[in-house]
């Protein structure tokens, strides 16, 4: 087989991917060192662009709110789907199916209109949220969940975690099936209960898909952006601006070319360190 | 130390249960309801259920347009995707060729690219291309996003196919492309199934492209169109939770009916 037999199989794909992806890229790159005016190309300015970032507050608070998703996302729905996954591996395998059907169904759902449901569960006038919380007696939490600025981040992330959850149950269930039965077995016979099965034999033997969730999750975090652009649009203030509505913002609203190009290559230099890292990681061991 | 006991585990079953369906429920409730006010008085179901909401979105609002945009739209991203990635994943996973580990690299780098951090040169280029403000300005780029993920998946897939099947078809004198069509094609369609799933789901929820790329309001695919409706009838929540709903039901059924398809494509990168 030649070469030339495998560049035909790859063409079609190769160009697609050339032409909307890749070139795009390196124009992103290239337009960082020109001084932009109206849209038109000026002169190249080195690194000009690149020192408006120190003193950009909206790009720090941007990035610290994708640090927090990253962390909000490892510490709950990966966690739930670990736990939910191990609780559901014991049981029957319709059971199996139907409830990681239930729980993936969040993820089918545009997070366009998953955004515009969870705004009014979290409405401060007639939101779900508030009234289920006046009915038990704890009125006094009820807020404006995505008005406030101490609230919005944390709520949406509600929101992620509840698309998000699902899928780390599908995937931790898939790894968990092909775990060798006997080894629980084994720890039964020793008595083991559990909690104890799950903390020494589940959660190690699941590394791996742990790992790659994680790493899902933290590309995700940073790449996401329907779901707050159709909330809060990073509001109230900056409470809840990420990398990409900065990005959007300074391109469509503000149309200051070169910083979003700026913005741009910072935001793809994040994701690809992270993943090369990783990959670097899964490959060492 | 609690005890994770098999009634407290049902129980936790149980709550993310809640979770995943409330906002679901809520949906439809609101959809099923006439009154203007949206979670006062019983959260039941009304009976019999009011179909007004759909209808009105459905004609006034232009929501059979939105709906037949995205069809169209996600409809053309698989025809092409599903075009594009099996050959390539065919090639990275059993052809020798010169370039194949920084070809792959190259694609494989493409699998985390924020669409955001694309579209400040991607907007100038459709532009230059004549294709803002029309479907195939968000086909091609969106196609072209999938890829990464289509060609891992493909490639993945390919790697299962026996050596052996293909070295016969050669020995029978088939040219390789005649091999790939009636030789891998045919054992991998279980694989190519879950890439049609997948890349239809994946692009029915896109927003970020069509918003930027199409004006004009007959274009418009049906994600867009919802969130603009919560903008212009800010109060209409009835028909918002309609749009809503003809937005994902279709997504949900699709999914319930093949769920077997989807998770074995979404488990197939995972696993490796």
């Amino acid at each position: 087989m030649t070469s030339r037999t495998a560049y035909f199989f790859l063409l079609p794909a190769l160009i697609l991917y050339s032409v909307f992806v890749v070139l795009p890229i390196l124009q992103v790159v290239g337009y960082s060192f020109f001084d932009w005016d109206n849209g038109i190309i000026g002169q190249f300015v080195g690194l000009n662009n690149y020192s408006r970032l120190g003193s950009d507050g909206v790009f720090w608070a941007a990035l610290g709110h994708n640090a927090i998703w990253v962390a909000l996302t490892l510490a709950f729905p990966l966690m739930a789907g670990l736990l939910l996954s191990a609780i559901l591996a014991e049981r029957n395998s319709s059971t199996i199916r139907w409830m990681a059907a239930i729980y993936f169904i969040p993820r089918t759902i545009p997070l366009v209109v998953a955004g515009i449901i969870w705004g009014w569960i979290y409405n401060p006038l007639f939101g779900l949220l508030n009234f289920v919380l006046d009915s038990v007696g704890l009125g006094s939490l009820a807020g404006a969940w995505l008005a406030e600025s101490n609230t919005a981040l944390l709520s949406l992330n509600v929101v992620g975690a509840w698309t998000f959850f699902g899928f780390c149950v599908v995937i931790y269930l898939a790894a968990i099936q092909s775990i060798d039965p006997s080894l629980y077995e084994a720890a039964e016979i020793d008595g083991a209960k559990w909690w104890r099965k799950f903390r020494d034999i589940t959660v190690p033997l699941l590394k791996n898909s742990t790992l790659f969730l994680g790493l899902y999750a933290a590309i995700e975090a940073m790449r996401f952006f329907d779901l707050i652009w159709v909330t809060t649009q990073g509001g109230p203030g900056y409470a809840t601006e990420v990398l990409t509505t900065h990005v959007y913002k300074t391109f469509f609203l503000v149309g200051d070319f070169g910083y979003a190009a700026v913005l741009s290559v910072v935001l793809l230099a994040i994701v690809l360190s992270i993943s090369s890292i990783s990959f670097w990681i899964l490959r060492s061991k | 130390m609690i005890k994770l006991t098999k009634p407290l585990q049902t129980l936790i079953l149980g709550i993310f249960v809640i979770y995943a369906l409330t906002p679901v429920y809520l949906v439809i409730l609101a959809a099923m309801r006439s009154e203007a006010d949206l979670f006062s008085g019983p959260l039941t179901m009304p009976w019999p259920p009011n179909w007004q909401n759909f209808s009105r979105v459905w004609g006034d609002s232009g929501f059979s347009v939105f709906f037949m945009n995205s069809m169209k739209i996600s409809a053309s991203v698989t025809i092409l995707v599903v075009l594009c990635a099996p050959p390539a994943g065919y090639a990275f996973a059993k052809m020798k060729f010169r370039g194949r580990e920084p070809m792959f690299a190259l694609f494989l780098a493409g699998l985390v690219v924020p669409a955001p951090s694309v579209i400040v040169a991607l907007y100038g280029n459709l532009q230059t291309l004549g294709m803002i403000d029309s479907h195939i300005g968000v086909i091609l780029p969106q196609a072209a996003l999938l890829l990464p993920f289509s060609i891992f998946l493909m490639r993945t897939v390919m790697q299962d196919v026996p050596d052996e099947l293909i070295e016969a078809s050669t020995m029978d004198g088939a040219t390789p492309f005649e091999t790939f069509i009636r030789v891998v094609l045919p054992v991998v369609r279980p694989g190519i199934m879950s890439l049609i799933l997948i890349v239809f789901l994946f692009s029915w929820q896109e927003y970020l492209l069509p918003l930027v790329v199409l004006q004009t309001e007959t274009l418009k695919p049906i994600t867009v169109g919802a969130a603009s409706l919560q903008g212009r009838y800010g109060v209409d929540y009835g028909g918002i939770a309609a749009a809503g709903l003809i937005a994902f039901a279709p997504l949900v059924v699709l999914f319930l009916a093949m769920q077997r398809s989807f998770v074995r494509g979404l488990s197939a990168g995972a696993v490796k």
